[in-house]
């Protein structure tokens, strides 16, 4: 199934679930399920932790499917939104201090070829995407990553990078000005 | 520029809604963010913008596999959830026509008007209607099916708002891969009967639903809905 049909199912199913069809929520949850539990364990790094906020992502999308706006955003794109949102919120809830990866971690799996089938975002976008990051200093663009994929603090990104807080948050924020500016032309 | 790590601290203040969406910001810091969200569209649109662009990169995650008991918790804690549901359990519910008796008087008032325009008789077969809810609950249109079949009525509820987009109603049927089908622009301020397109006339069953999303003026030029859903709910014999 092409991008695009994949899409239109998607939102036509969020449609559903606002009137309420518990039938449609189930649908989505098949689209989507394995995307965002995935978004969720990397997040978490713990499957219980992940499976909690998965349960807190599908409440949160049968209440508030109403307000999923078709022309502003796509399905998947809502969705794991409200995915990162729900796991970032736990993860900063959560008192134990967390494992630090090395930030080579990130990188070894921030570009893998996603499979077709996954692909059910608009492929021009993320191509522009692509190229804007790889416009970016290599360590910017790996600190800005890092911090999407696994939801850390400029603390975190600091310590796991072995540089400054100031200078973390230089980088990044210098490395979002440039994929603003690049995003936009 | 890479050997120095200073930025003028101006420009982080307009980074913050990029920021909240990569993620670094602290528990606190993400409370403000969202507390400012509620109350400035700016902010919620730049928001959205980096959502919708950054979104990308959440391709790099492997999709995972949650365990087969992860959909029977979620089922469970949808059936516990208070949500007010739209049309069925509605008009089945003694609460409402209580409600319906002695305070909805907006509602009250047009879902009279729709079944004056139906033409009910004594006698015919139960009246397909749905109440049409926004996402707070509150209805927004009641829609009736006329007796003959083929016009459907819709009477506005509530006073909507004055969004200058167009109210384009969709019929949504049960089942997988269903697109939503157009059935024509309506009036926030008035009633107006659609002539229920001659393919969808068996199509207008209980368990199909009717929503209405905002549309550019003339409406959606895809065929499909483009704008918010506003109010939505499932047909039901009355």
């Amino acid at each position: 199934m092409d991008a695009d049909a994949t899409r239109s199912q998607l939102a036509a199913a969020l449609v559903r679930v606002a009137g309420g069809d518990r039938a449609a929520l189930r649908l989505v949850y098949q689209d989507t399920s394995a995307k965002l539990f995935g978004v969720c364990l990397r997040i978490l790094k713990d499957r219980g932790e992940a499976e909690d906020v998965l349960q807190e992502v599908f409440l949160t999308v049968w209440r508030k499917a109403a307000s999923f706006d078709p022309g502003r955003a796509s399905p998947i794109t809502w969705m794991v939104a409200i995915a990162r949102n729900r796991a970032i919120d736990r993860l900063r809830a959560s008192a134990v201090s967390r494992r630090m990866e090395p930030i080579e971690s990130a990188d070894a799996v921030s570009d893998p070829a996603p499979a077709a089938v996954e692909r059910v975002e608009m492929a021009q976008q993320h191509q522009r995407l692509s190229r804007c990051l790889a416009e970016l200093e290599a360590r910017h663009a790996s600190a800005i990553r890092a911090a999407f994929l696994d939801g850390t603090t400029y603390e975190e990104l600091a310590a796991s990078m072995s540089v400054p807080l100031g200078t973390m948050k230089s980088w990044i924020r210098r490395g979002l000005l440039k994929l603003r500016a690049c995003l936009e032309a | 520029m890479s050997t120095d790590d200073t930025i003028d601290p101006a420009s982080g203040g307009n980074l913050i809604a990029a920021e909240y969406v990569l993620g670094v910001l602290g528990a606190e810091e993400r409370r403000e963010v969202e507390r400012r969200l509620a109350q400035e569209p700016a902010l919620a649109s730049e928001v959205a913008f980096w959502e919708e662009r950054l979104g990308g990169i959440a391709d790099a995650v492997a999709p995972v596999a949650p365990p087969p008991h992860a959909w029977s918790q979620i089922e469970a804690a949808i059936a516990a959830d208070a949500r007010p549901q739209a049309a069925a359990s509605l008009w089945q519910s003694i609460a409402f026509w209580r409600s319906f008796a002695i305070g909805a008087a907006t509602l009250a008032a047009a879902s009279i008007a729709a079944l004056a325009y139906i033409g009910l008789v004594p006698g015919s077969p139960p009246p397909l209607m749905a109440t049409l809810a926004g996402s707070s609950g509150q209805p927004n249109f009641v829609a009736a099916v006329t007796a003959t079949g083929n016009n459907l009525v819709v009477v506005p509820a509530a006073l909507l708002t004055n969004d200058p987009r167009a109210m384009e109603l969709w019929l949504i049927l049960p089942g997988p891969n269903q697109r939503p089908h157009s059935l024509g622009l309506i009036q926030p301020g008035q009633p107006i009967r659609l002539t229920i397109p001659p393919d969808l006339l068996g199509q207008f069953t209980p368990d199909a639903a009717l929503a209405v999303s905002l549309e550019p003026p003339g409406g959606s030029p895809t065929g499909q809905p483009t704008g918010p859903v506003i109010a939505s709910g499932k047909l039901t014999s009355l």
